[in-house]
């Protein structure tokens, strides 16, 4: 369920998610479509659609089928741009009550994607974990270059033709699995949405993370029986809430809590800031183990 | 002298402190290197896939683990060449061109150097070229390709084709792997192997060095 303050895009529809590929393999759009009306009903602000590596003719008609059984508008998702291009054509604003779609993603390794907003206005998600420097391209390892990457596409965003609005514009620094992170991507990440969020040229502008990422790849529950991802992401959301995040790709299934400084959770993920290395996830280790 | 039998447990716990020093003290005991590995490292890395097969270990535990393992390595592999030991194979691996993500691919080079094979990390977004270039003049190398993007995917066919084009193909072996990969894909693209976890991986490794 959301929480106060937090927009959710809801993941469900998304080739990579096991269930849902099964659905895909399977032709079963009506499976798909009951996704999206779930989704809707638990309180998803957007519904995301992500068809994997089948066509735009597929995205368009997949797009037109699930504005039929929801309101909400989508967050057409795929690095393709001629996936996206289908999708934006495909969808309806007057179906969404006017409201624009979210474009998942850009990135500073495929900006001509900017150049669909000729065929609808959206409100892109900004992947800015990349950057592209003097022709070079490759992963941002400090939160200085997170933010030089969302400099860049931040005025690419704002180029003429095009001016989209700050309160249109979602940037996403980039999260890592924390069951993986011997590299401080987790430090790197609170540290850019700290700069972003202190840049007055920001201002106004969302913060957006796939959550769900986050807990990937760790158990669902700890040796006590209690759960697992829905308190580390929870302990997370609290973390970076006040820094500017207000928007999730995730699940509307789970229950998202502001924590408390001594729940185990927050502690869990204070302790992995603090760690440097293998240190950092053997914290995460101690937390479920 | 510690006791050998310990580095299976060290390695296991993911104790790489101990793995270091149980190693060390067993190489100036005269403990054949070989020895270390096929009787204690390799079934060691092998009871952590077991355990993350049937989830009673997950990705950290496995991180661990093979951090434990590279600390032991590091000290036998000088040994294990004056003997003239070779590794279990020479695995060159990579993200392809045009995608930036490295969590999977390292997981399974992680995974690879734990089950005693030679890793060859190119890193990401590494162009075509760069691949075909670090597979030739190594007969049996295992080229490794990773993708987590629907766009970059058709890249493990280009380089399939490039392999095929250097005169080099048959004698790689490719397997792939990433968030949008499935076995029917590599089956469409000629690879000869194809894992969706790291663990497994090792044991597809294994398998083509096998024949």
């Amino acid at each position: 369920m959301p929480i106060e303050g937090l927009t959710i895009i809801g993941e469900t529809i998304n080739d990579s998610v096991p269930s849902t590929h099964q659905m895909f393999e399977a032709g079963d759009v009506d499976g798909l479509l009951e996704l999206a009306k779930m989704q809707d009903e638990r309180g998803a602000a957007y519904i995301d659609v992500n068809v994997g590596p089948r066509s735009g003719e597929f995205m368009a008609d997949l797009v037109k089928k699930i504005q039929a059984v929801t309101a909400k508008p989508l967050s057409i998702d795929t690095p393709d741009a001629t996936i996206a291009r289908a999708g934006l054509a495909a969808y309806d604003p007057a179906r969404a009550g006017g409201r624009k779609p979210v474009l998942n993603s850009i990135s500073a390794l495929r900006a001509e994607m900017f150049d669909l907003y000729a065929v609808r206005p959206f409100m892109p998600i900004l992947l800015v974990s990349e950057q592209v420097v003097d022709g070079q391209s490759g992963p941002c390892h400090t939160a200085e270059q997170t933010h030089e990457a969302a400099k860049a596409l931040l005025a690419l965003a704002r180029a003429k033709g095009r001016e989209i609005p700050n309160n249109e514009l979602i940037f996403d620094p980039g999260i890592a699995p924390i069951g993986t992170d011997a590299e401080g991507n987790l430090k790197r990440l609170v540290a850019a949405m700290a700069l972003i969020h202190n840049d007055p040229d920001f201002a106004g502008v969302h913060m957006s993370v796939g959550l769900s990422n986050f807990t990937v790849m760790l158990p669902s529950k700890r040796a006590d029986g209690s759960p697992v991802k829905g308190p580390l992401e929870s302990a997370f959301l609290t973390k970076t809430m006040p820094l500017g995040l207000d928007m999730v790709i995730g699940s509307v299934k789970r229950k998202y809590d502001r924590l408390a400084p001594e729940d185990p959770a927050m502690r869990c993920v204070e302790e992995v800031l603090a760690a440097d290395g293998f240190e950092a996830i053997m914290r995460v280790r101690d937390f479920y183990a | 002298m510690a006791d050998p039998a310990a580095l299976f447990d060290a390695i296991l716990t993911g104790n790489a402190k101990k793995a270091a020093e149980v190693t060390q003290a067993a190489l100036e005991a005269n403990v054949n290197p070989s020895e270390l590995l096929n009787k204690y490292m390799i079934p060691a890395m092998d009871e952590v896939g077991r355990r993350f097969e049937c989830n009673e270990y997950f990705v950290p535990e496995l991180l661990i683990a093979a951090r434990a393992m590279k600390a032991s390595l590091e000290l036998l592999t000088p040994k294990m060449a004056e003997i003239g030991t070779k590794a279990a194979g020479r695995v060159v691996i990579g993200t392809v061109k045009g995608d930036l993500h490295d969590i999977g691919k390292n997981l399974v080079a992680s995974m690879l150097e734990g089950g005693g094979f030679e890793v060859i990390d190119l890193g990401v977004d590494v162009p075509t070229d760069k691949f075909v270039e670090a597979v030739k003049g190594e007969e049996g190398t295992i080229l490794a390709l990773s993708a987590l993007l629907t766009t970059t995917m058709t890249m493990m066919k280009t380089v399939i084709e490039a392999l095929e084009a250097a005169g080099v193909r048959a004698k790689t072996k490719v397997m792939i792997g990433g968030a949008p990969i499935t076995q029917q894909y590599a089956n469409e693209i000629g690879a000869d192997g194809y894992s969706d976890n790291a663990s497994a991986a090792v044991a597809v490794a294994r398998k083509l060095v096998a024949g």
